[in-house]
């Protein structure tokens, strides 16, 4: 009995810390969401296109973010290009997080974008090109629409998988979720499995939720194919 | 080659090359070894829920829910920090064997639920016919299910393949000693950030160029009529 009081005490007075750590888990990925669709939105666009070279680059791109880990990404936006000299890449420790974290996000978002573009059916664009609307009207009045519906499930799934990626941040010592809770064992050595588990449990509501809608919404809007991890 | 000398000197990265070969050497056979855990506990996993039994499934599909939404840094310190102090025995495994225990644990189910779609995905009438024919279940399971299961899902496998070599690198979080942390090393020990951290993703994407060629190979193994299910 006295260990769960002992318990309910630690939570007690880890609470607000641990709640602080929530927000900027919750900030760093919603800002990274963003930043990393708007760039996954434009490029996954250009990818569709269909011009040789930036379809090239792209997807170079693409191999880039997708084949190195995203800790290694980390720090050679976090070490790296501040050692470059140039002014405007000194990132602060903040500003590294949201600026790797976006370009990790956008790596995704092209992808899913490119292939719902894909999978709108080819007649909807041959049939507004044949009605007179320019490529332009075509894109932005009648496939895009179409495709934004479909990328609803996988960008839940990749929220989830950009919720997750922010406990790396704390190797950079940004406070979020995982990193207060070092500092928290740092305090209280004694129950290191008890803390852990509690920042386990804080993740897991965030993250569940989001998991259970991208599931709901592949129900009910389709889905254009599963994003590893 | 002079201006590039002062962005990235060839010479002291040349220094290190065999701390980082041994680190590569290091990442593949820790992948390997995961993978092959990884695939046999994910049949598990995925056996298991597919199971009628709710005792069974009802476990499954909340340890499957937990992993999917909990960040793997998290399961590397409970396993590495939090096992041991609730583990009488305390300290048994090292930092390696800690890892890949943890990178088990956090692979096998993602491996069981694209297994999992690999089994739906077998045309009943496979099953059925190989019932029929007086095979055991568990003849059946691996002689009929399995293979095709497998060859079905082959493109998202070696997707998270790929992704289980790039997650090893949190693995130097705890010590390990692999690709990441032969950069980690070279920065410490020369404290020159672009050739530490630039070489070992240059390595990465070494071992990701491998991946997908090896994948590109197996798909057209794969792609061929024996394999296809129907």
């Amino acid at each position: 009995m006295d260990s769960i009081i002992d318990k309910i005490d630690i939570v007690r007075s880890l609470w607000p810390f641990l709640l602080k750590g929530l927000w900027m888990t919750f900030q760093i990925s919603i800002l990274a969401i963003l930043f990393g669709s708007i760039i996954g939105f434009c490029l996954g666009v250009a990818k569709t296109l269909g011009h040789y070279i930036p379809t090239k680059l792209i997807n170079g791109y693409l191999h880039l973010l997708r084949g190195s880990p995203y800790l290694v990404q980390l720090y050679i936006i976090f070490f790296v290009l501040p050692s470059m000299g140039i002014p405007w890449l000194q990132f602060d420790g903040y500003t590294a997080a949201v600026v790797s974290l976006s370009l990790y996000t956008s790596s995704y978002v092209t992808e899913i974008v490119a292939s719902a573009i894909f999978a709108v059916p080819s007649g909807q664009s041959e049939a507004a090109r044949s009605v007179g609307m320019t490529r332009f009207q075509t894109y932005k009045n009648v496939v895009v629409p179409q495709a934004v519906k479909l990328t609803i499930p996988p960008m839940a799934s990749v929220y989830v998988i950009v919720i997750k990626s922010t406990a790396v941040l704390s190797v950079i010592g940004i406070a979020e979720l995982t990193r207060q809770g070092e500092v928290a064992i740092m305090r209280m050595p004694g129950d290191i499995m008890f803390i852990y588990c509690l920042i386990a449990l804080f993740y897991f509501f965030y993250c569940y939720p989001v998991l259970r809608f991208s599931k709901w919404a592949e129900g009910k809007f389709g889905s254009v194919g599963d994003v590893e991890h | 080659m002079d201006w590039l000398q002062f962005y990235f000197n060839f010479r002291i990265v040349g220094n290190y090359a065999d701390v980082f070969i041994a680190g590569i050497g290091q990442t593949l056979w820790i992948s390997v070894l995961c993978l092959i855990l990884s695939l046999i506990f994910g049949t598990m996993v995925a056996l298991a829920r597919m199971s009628k039994n709710p005792l069974i499934w009802r476990p499954i599909a909340g340890y499957i829910q937990f992993i999917r939404s909990t960040p793997l840094l998290i399961q590397i310190y409970l396993v590495y920090y939090g096992l041991p102090t609730v583990l009488p025995i305390g300290n048994l495994l090292d930092e390696t064997q800690t890892g890949i225990l943890a990178l088990t644990i956090h692979t096998s189910p993602y491996f069981g639920e694209i297994i999992r779609a690999g089994i739906t995905s077998v045309n009943r009438g496979q099953i059925e016919g190989a019932l029929s024919v007086g095979m055991t279940q568990r003849q059946t399971l691996f002689n009929v299910t399995l293979p095709q299961a497998l060859a079905n899902v082959m493109p998202p496998l070696l997707g998270q393949t790929a992704v289980l070599i790039k997650d090893t690198s949190l693995l130097s979080i705890i010590a390990v000693f692999e690709l990441m942390g032969a950069g980690l090393q070279m920065f410490s020990e020369t404290v020159i950030a672009t050739e530490s951290y630039v070489t070992t993703a240059v390595c990465y994407l070494l071992i990701y160029a491998m991946m997908l060629v090896i994948s590109g190979m197996l798909q057209d193994k794969l792609g061929g009529k024996a394999w296809q299910s129907n």
